[in-house]
């Protein structure tokens, strides 16, 4: 042990006794010490570690050593720290707590390097070297603060600010721009260029991207994303030189329907929202993170708005959800909680036309059709947005006036609701990427949920899982084999007739994806059973992994039928004489006889309401804090970001208030009465933001007698964009549709 | 009666002190209320009991103040509000809206309707936040 590391140690001793706090309880990720460290110990002495202030990794940057062998020692400003073997530089340094400034550089895209901004300087390397691509090697002496780094990023600053325009002031992107920022920090105070600045002409990518392609810096994480995440080869980089532009290469549409994601990838103002356009400042808006609940995979997101209006919504990160990612109609179809909306209760008179009255009138108009029918002819139907508490209260309520027909649309009329594993992704989504052969019946999961969608492109891309698909042909963006349409090709695999059976029971980890749309089919057991032979026989379900999943199509599917949401019988909606619909638009009303009295409750004006009599308005998902479940049983909660609409109420307030007023009080007053409540029903619904997995396989379920029929299956989403009555009353989901889906 | 001579008073000393000044103001207030009747016109529409209630529950809404100082201030405040009334500084319409009909607005649903009905249900129909 030479000199100086005594000396060093009688420092930190000193250290000890002067401060009262010791250094162990602050807690690194990574750890080091001097005695591990390589034969030149002398080296670290003469740049001890002590002196220097401990760092936090940037960003919650976390280490996980698969193989301790693998380990490395690198020094980041002479702090040392151990990352594992082909981590690049600047991954390096941020576990190091040094943040490197980057713009081409994307943890989720591949590496570039054509930006020049992450340029660092090494010990013994001629020139800076640009970290985001350059290999960590072991022992790099990497220094991020010297005279040449700084030189070198402010000569990288002025080329880039050489040729972007000064139109911060009117660009969409100013306040949360990299290249504002980072000009900030590390650019130089002037210019030397005097000649006229380069021009671009914009590029039209429809209605959703607004591209100022001047503005462009040429970082390629578009093209990259586009190709790589996105899986459409729209976008690219043309010509060279201070001619470089990025573009689709004809005069076309990028069709994507990640494509709203450039947006937030894009590191200045070249791509930014194009229905989000001079509308907002992004520091007048108030941030709340929410849940989406288009589809139901749940993505996490922030709902950013400005006094009771929602501005946009932005992805937050859930690396089990949607990464980062949230698909076009998340991202878009905010502009539709401001059309169509139910602002007050209305009953439809003699006329038929709808009559604004007060909520008491309205409420015992109700109560006192309720107390005229018959229980059995009492139907309540929760739609494809409600809430779990909503639908709790919607429960106890009909089944306190006597009924037990209650479902949630979408679910079919004989839901499996007994085995969770019936009806979850049991996989979880990101469960998904460990799979290497996937089985899609009757899904298409780009229309049905674009992450669960991604999720699969992304295992496909990295380890060439096999994709089988039985349904109608549709778009797939990663490579897949068409099976079949129907059900037949799917009991030619049960019986091992079919090719695609030997991958299936080779694969190591094998996937089967049951889509929602099979709950309407009549045949819905025996192709569940079919399904589940095949399971069998494949070995896809063992402890270890159960491949066996159901990707389903709303955000209250799987709440609802955690609650027990499930019809008594089959024929109820035709013998009906009312019908509580509590947002449910995409109900089949046609069966319902003229005589019936219906009631919707919900917060648009959309296809049931031209049947309803009485409309109580509700509130909107951005409007209430719900719990939602998402497809692989993952309880989130949505947090209200704007206020009500007009005399609108919260859907579980409207329920308890009618209850009362009918006379059969439900007995909870607050949220978290009713949440006692859901907890003697279905206490997973209470964990929130915990993936809860089902407990017991499909395979206790007893065998279905029946036989499947040869319809083949149809397509549960017809139109991405507009699937339900938010995306509906969506100006620009109307546009999307006219413009992307065109064939 | 007219109040222009009053002056603003000391600082009261104690607590004790502020009451025992509350108690002659009410008094005053109550002393003036048939002036105020009959300059005002409000034999019609309110009777001086009413009037001396509304007067208390104004008082009384700041019961729960202890601070000498603070309710030095709040005496000071009424029995401006007081001298302008009493001066006929103030409408006809003032007096009826601020102390006749109060806070609970001209339109009163005063029925039968939601006797009998929980906190929930009033809240209900009130609005959708409570």
């Amino acid at each position: 042990m030479g000199l100086g590391l005594l000396a060093s140690r009688a420092l930190r001793s000193s250290r000890i006794f002067t401060s009262p706090v010791s250094r162990n309880a602050i807690v690194r990720t990574i750890v080091s010490t001097p005695e591990l460290q390589n034969p030149e110990a002398s080296a670290a002495a003469q740049s001890p570690p002590e002196d220097l202030p401990i760092r936090t990794p940037v960003a919650g940057a976390r280490v996980e050593f698969t193989n301790p062998d693998d380990a490395i020692e690198v020094f980041v400003d002479g702090y040392p720290v151990k990352i594992p073997k082909g981590m690049t530089v600047l991954q390096a340094c941020e576990l190091a707590g040094v943040d490197i400034p980057r713009f081409c550089y994307h943890s989720r895209l591949s590496i570039a390097g054509n930006c020049r901004m992450c340029l660092v300087e090494v010990e013994k390397s001629p020139k800076p070297v640009a970290s985001c691509a350059m290999p960590a090697l072991p022992g790099m002496k990497i220094k991020t603060d010297t005279p040449i780094a700084k030189k070198a990023r402010e000569g990288v600053m002025e080329f880039l600010l050489m040729n972007h325009p000064l139109d911060c002031p009117i660009c969409d992107q100013g306040g949360e721009c990299d290249l504002q920022d980072q000009s900030m920090a590390f650019g130089s105070d002037r210019g030397r260029f005097t000649e006229m600045k380069r021009s671009v002409v914009d590029k039209n990518l429809g209605p959703l991207v607004k591209t100022v392609m001047t503005r462009c810096i040429q970082c390629t994480r578009c093209v990259r994303f586009a190709t790589e995440v996105a899986g459409v080869q729209d976008l690219g980089m043309l010509g060279r030189g201070s001619g470089e532009e990025i573009g689709t290469y004809v005069e076309k549409l990028m069709t994507s329907e990640l494509s709203g994601n450039v947006i937030d990838i894009c590191p200045v103002g070249a791509l930014t929202s194009k229905p989000f356009a001079f509308k907002a400042r992004n520091w007048e808006l108030k941030g709340t993170e929410s849940i989406d609940v288009t589809d139901a995979v749940g993505s996490n997101i922030r709902i950013d708005s400005r006094g009771p209006e929602v501005m946009r919504i932005l992805p937050r990160l859930n690396e089990d959800i949607n990464e980062e990612w949230i698909s076009d109609k998340t991202r878009f179809f905010y502009d539709g909680l401001k059309r169509q909306r139910l602002n007050d209760p209305m009953i439809r008179g003699a006329d038929g036309r709808f009559k604004a009255v007060s909520w008491r009138d309205a409420l015992a108009v109700v109560a006192e059709v309720i107390h005229q029918v018959k229980p059995e002819e009492i139907v309540g139907v929760a739609g494809q947005l409600s809430d779990a508490e909503s639908m709790m209260a919607l429960k106890d309520f009909l089944n306190k006036m006597g009924s037990n027909n209650i479902w949630c649309e979408g679910n079919g009329m004989h839901p499996n609701a007994d085995l969770r594993s019936g009806y979850l992704l049991n996989n979880g989504i990101s469960g998904l990427e460990k799979a290497d052969v996937f089985l899609l019946v009757g899904t298409q999961p780009r229309v049905e949920a674009a992450m669960v969608n991604a999720r699969i492109r992304k295992t496909v891309r990295e380890t060439h899982a096999k994709v089988g698909y039985i349904g109608p042909p549709t778009d797939f963006n990663y490579d897949y084999q068409h099976l079949g349409t129907g059900p037949q090709t799917l009991t030619e695999i049960a019986e091992g007739r079919h090719p695609f059976y030997s991958a299936l029971s080779n694969a190591k980890n094998p996937v089967i994806i049951v889509g929602a749309g099979i709950f309407e089919r009549n045949d819905k057991d025996a192709i569940f059973s079919v399904v589940e032979t095949i399971a069998k026989k494949g070995n896809i379900i063992r402890p270890d992994w159960n491949g066996l999943n159901v990707l389903l199509l709303n955000a209250a599917q799987a709440a609802s039928l955690d609650l027990g949401l499930v019809p008594e019988s089959e024929h109820s909606i035709e013998s009906a004489k009312f019908v509580y619909l509590m947002g449910a638009d995409d109900v089949s009303l046609e069966k319902v006889p003229s005589d019936a009295f219906v009631v919707y409750q919900g917060h648009h004006g959309d296809q049931s309401v031209y049947r309803a009599n009485v409309i109580l308005p509700a509130a909107a998902f951005t409007e209430k804090e719900g719990t939602y479940v998402n497809a692989e049983g993952c309880a989130q909660q949505t947090l209200p970001a704007v206020p009500t609409v007009g005399d609108a109420r919260d859907d579980w307030k409207i329920i308890r208030a009618l209850s009362e007023v009918a006379g059969v009080r439900l007995p909870y007053d607050t949220l978290g009465a009713i949440r006692n409540r859901i907890r003697t029903v279905a206490p997973n619904l209470l964990h929130m933001d915990e993936r809860q997995p089902a407990t017991f396989s499909a395979l206790l379920k007893p065998e279905s007698g029946n036989k499947t029929s040869s319809t083949p299956f149809g397509t549960a989403v017809e139109n991405f964009y507009m699937t339900n009555s938010i995306t509906r009353a969506s100006k620009i989901m109307a546009q999307c549709t006219a413009m992307l889906l065109k064939k | 009666m007219s109040f222009r001579g009053v002056k603003v008073p000391a600082n009261s000393a104690s607590l004790e002190e502020a009451r025992t000044r509350v108690f002659d103001f009410f008094r005053s207030a109550c002393r003036s209320i048939p002036t105020i009747m009959e300059i005002y016109n409000l034999e019609d529409v309110v009777s001086p009991s009413q009037l001396r209630t509304s007067i208390a529950s104004q008082i009384r809404n700041h019961s729960h103040i202890t601070n000498p100082k603070v309710i030095d201030m709040l005496l000071f405040k009424g029995l401006e509000e007081l001298n302008n009334v009493v001066e006929h500084a103030k409408q006809r319409h003032h007096i009826i809206g601020q102390y006749v009909v109060g806070r609970g607005g001209l339109v009163q649903d005063l029925g039968m309707k939601d006797q009998g009905a929980s906190n929930f249900l009033k809240n209900f129909y009130d609005s959708n936040y409570f």
